[in-house]
């Protein structure tokens, strides 16, 4: 069966445009290599163990984070094979296997057994230790990854797991963000790092407990004739990657729960019908639009796990900063934090709808296309701004630093604005339709964003520029509250224009944006002008870069 | 118990000169789409009278859809327009787009919305105002059973396959088009709701209106409709009254069995099944 599956994978993935994105594939060769290039350049074994644990650490921070960001990992998906004749565990290990294999797997089983040539230069003896200590945990890594990515996925079908999602994907964001910070200052001094390794301190310590540090810790025990020990490791090792092995198989399987998260009451705010009962929305095209919205946020758990992660990861930002003595001065723009993130969650709404967007093409009417853009823009500042401003204050206030809150208050109306603007310009535009949302099971089920994501991220400052600017000089010329209206200004502006362009193109293309999102990209683009507007050109760039992941079936 | 959903009188756009010779409720003129290089609809015309209910079947692959889908703007003609009650709809989207109810195959809806919440977004993005949104939606609700689940909370995500048909037809239904435009409207819907739909639909032909209803069930296009369609490759084969249409064959289904081929199942083929 299992070979079935593989052969399976590689055609899907040949008729898919392509497997891994460029960026993915530079980023693994480029471990690969550096991986390496640590084991040879480094003279000390303590410093080489030191540097292996940090990079097995990466690879492993790598291959969690990956499959749930990029696209065409859900390949094979666990419900195509929920009819066949098959033991759903058996399927769930043979899915499970699948996953070894392709091009990352591979560069990830030559980065590791690089503990080879720390082992042998080390010892000759101690060889078998390391080759034994590098499979396993090239098992773990690839394990690992499915498990979280399946994990998510089962997660959301309850209330109480997209919750805990939310938390730990913050969780991580934040300890990412601040990872690099405390290896930052070694790793600016790469040239050196060999010779020096990471220097004292707690980072070698962390590095060395966590499992993807123990195969090395096997190796320097073995080195030292403590085989025993050496020994112990190892089959901590083996226990670990079996336990997370055996989930991930698990969670594999083709699962006959329903795919919705279960509900025990009425939800709130449905009542809409009851005769007498008042809204809070103006009983206008946005009104409607905003309700629709600010409901699919709260009760949809994949939107829902993009807002609360969002806040959760600029909590815990806000709190590391404070907490880690040189970056104090960083926790109260946590708040400016989450407005990015809002940026890039949201750089691709209009596919988060898929092809729902029928609705509004045939009900179009004078003011439809404003009344959706507007309104989408109203319901994401409506749920961000108010949890981003007690955070913010609170952090203001907690560490004390008074002089930043004009500078908290320029950031927040600018990034917020730019945001919103450049976020519902890039829906529209570089739209990337992705699994029809009743269809929808995996994290990366929303449709590839990777090309809204880099223009988001190079265009937020380059819009934010006057504000920044005013900010800065109005600091040195000691009228910093000045910069308030600036940012007011500019925030306003971006969200107001961005947000007109967005409303003006759907509107002069409403059956073309719905048949991207029905036919895909072949379609889109024999419907988009050959030598047309610098918006053609964005959506033709997002067409050829972005993948496209249109499984069908439940 | 059924609601009057007669054509809205003041949103026709007829005219003195239009009273003698009033345009068709719907017309597809001469509409053509290629998907790569590959004509998927080939100048298709049809013409669809007031108060008339008329059934468009094809086989698998016909271009049923997509010729719907060119008909109420879903999907922008290579050549060829469409009009409703003579409103071009690719030159006056907003005006032919108020004539028309539009209940679209397999798509996705707000899906984490309740029925009764969805009907209330959609009647209000549609400018109905918030009372009449209300009595209607509550009515709609009631007559197509789905007022259970809705009083539940149940949303769309969870609703099943003749319940998304349902409010889908709902949402065709609430604005009282003056044309109905139904993609497999009684695929999953169970016989008590598709009785229902058919009373509707009789009653909504009965006050002036129009329907075009696609199927791939020939025994319900032949009890429901009063004209029919046949479209394959693109084209429209025979179109008119079903007698005229159907002319000296016994039923519709040999009517589209002569004009669309049939594949027969030879003797030896297949034999391994059932044994």
């Amino acid at each position: 069966m299992v070979g079935e599956l593989i052969r399976l994978k590689l055609t899907l993935q040949r008729h898919a445009r392509s497997g891994t994105s460029a960026v993915a594939m530079a980023l693994i060769v480029g471990g690969t290599l550096l991986t390496w290039y640590f084991m040879i350049a480094a003279p000390d074994p303590a410093v080489r163990a030191q540097l292996w644990s940090l990079a097995t650490a990466v690879w492993a921070a790598g291959w969690i984070m990956g499959p749930t960001l990029a696209n065409g990992v859900g390949a094979l998906r666990p419900q195509y094979f929920a009819l066949m004749p098959l033991e759903r565990r058996r399927v769930g290990a043979g899915l499970l296997v699948t996953a070894f294999v392709g091009v990352g797997p591979v560069l990830t089983l030559v980065a590791v057994a690089s503990l080879g040539l720390h082992a042998w230069r080390t010892d000759p003896a101690t060889l078998p230790v390391a080759l034994a200590g590098a499979a396993v945990l090239w098992v773990l890594l690839l394990s690992l990854s499915r498990l979280v990515f399946r994990a998510l996925g089962a997660a959301m079908r309850t209330r109480f797991g997209m919750e805990l999602a939310s938390v730990q994907w913050g969780l991580f964001m934040a300890v990412l963000f601040f990872g690099w910070m405390a290896v930052q200052p070694a790793i600016s001094a790469m040239a050196s790092l060999p010779r020096t390794g990471l220097g004292a301190g707690p980072v070698p310590d962390v590095l060395a407990a966590l499992p993807t540090g123990w195969p090395a810790r096997a190796v320097g025990a073995a080195a030292a004739g403590a085989w025993g020990p050496a020994l112990a490791w190892l089959t901590a090792l083996v226990a670990v990657t079996a336990a997370v092995a055996l989930a991930a198989a698990v969670l594999s399987a083709p699962s006959t729960a329903p795919r919705n998260m279960r509900r025990r009451a009425r939800p709130a705010g449905s009542r809409v019908l009851d005769p007498g009962r008042r809204s809070l929305l103006p009983d206008t095209p946005l009104g409607a639009v905003v309700g629709k919205e600010l409901r699919q946020w709260w009760r949809d758990p994949w939107r829902g796990l993009e807002v609360r992660a969002a806040m959760w990861a600029a909590l815990f930002m806000g709190l590391l900063a404070w907490s880690v003595e040189p970056y104090a001065f960083l926790a109260p723009f946590t708040g400016l934090m989450m407005a990015m993130v809002m940026t890039l969650a949201t750089a691709n709404l209009y596919a988060m709808d898929g092809t729902a967007l029928w609705m509004a093409v045939v009900g179009q009417e004078p003011g439809t296309a404003r009344a959706d853009v507007r309104g989408r823009q109203v319901a994401v500042l409506a749920l961000m701004v108010p949890v981003a401003s007690v955070l913010s204050a609170l952090f203001v206030v907690g560490t004390g630093e008074h002089w930043a809150w004009p500078a908290v208050i320029t950031g927040m109306v600018t990034l917020f604005g730019v945001g919103s603007g450049l976020s519902i310009l890039l829906s529209v535009v570089m739209l990337t339709p992705g699994v029809d949302p009743h269809l929808r099971v995996d994290a990366n089920d929303s449709g590839d964003n990777q090309l809204q994501v880099w223009t988001a991220l190079l265009g937020t400052p380059l819009l934010s520029a006057p504000a920044i600017g005013a900010t800065v000089w109005l600091y040195l010329a000691g009228a910093p509250w000045w910069s308030v209206p600036v940012g007011l200004v500019n925030g306003l502006v971006v969200a107001w224009g961005l947000g007109r362009l967005a409303h003006r193109r759907l509107d002069s293309r409403w059956a073309e944006t719905f048949t991207h999102m029905r036919h895909g990209r072949e379609a889109a683009l024999q419907a988009l002008p050959e030598r047309g507007s610098w918006l053609d050109s964005l959506q033709r760039g997002a067409l050829n870069t972005n993948e496209e992941t249109r499984p069908k079936g439940t | 118990m059924c609601p009057r959903f007669a054509p809205d009188e003041t949103s026709g756009m007829s005219t003195a000169d239009d009273a003698a010779n009033p345009p068709p409720a719907l017309e597809l003129d001469r509409l053509g789409k290629t998907f790569r290089d590959t004509p998927a609809v080939d100048g298709v015309s049809l013409s669809v009278p007031r108060g008339s209910l008329t059934g468009l079947v094809g086989p698998n692959g016909a271009g049923k859809t997509t010729s719907l889908s060119m008909a109420v703007g879903l999907l922008r003609p290579d050549s060829g327009t469409a009009r409703v009650q003579g409103v071009d709809l690719w030159t006056d989207p907003i005006g032919a787009k108020r004539l028309l109810g539009v209940l679209p195959d397999g798509l996705s809806l707000p899906e984490r919305l309740t029925g009764g919440e969805l009907l209330d977004h959609w009647g209000r993005l549609r400018g109905l105002g918030r009372e009449v949104t209300r009595e209607r939606a509550a009515e709609l609700l009631r007559v197509l059973e789905l007022d259970g689940p809705d009083a539940d909370g149940v949303l769309v995500a969870e609703y099943s396959t003749g319940m998304r048909k349902k409010i889908g037809l709902a949402t065709a239904l609430l604005h009282a088009p003056s044309v109905l435009v139904l993609d497999e409207p009684y695929e999953a819907v169970d016989p008590v709701s598709a009785r229902v739909l058919t009373t509707l639909l009789r009653r909504f032909t009965d006050g002036g209106g129009a329907v075009v209803v696609s199927s791939h069930v020939m025994a319900l296009v032949e009890q429901l409709a009063d004209r029919v369609a046949i479209i394959s490759g693109g084209r429209v084969l025979a179109d008119g009254t079903l007698d005229e249409v159907r002319g000296d064959d016994p039923a519709l289904e040999d009517t589209f069995v002569r004009l669309v081929g049939a594949r027969e199942i030879g003797e030896g083929e297949l034999s391994w099944l059932g044994n």
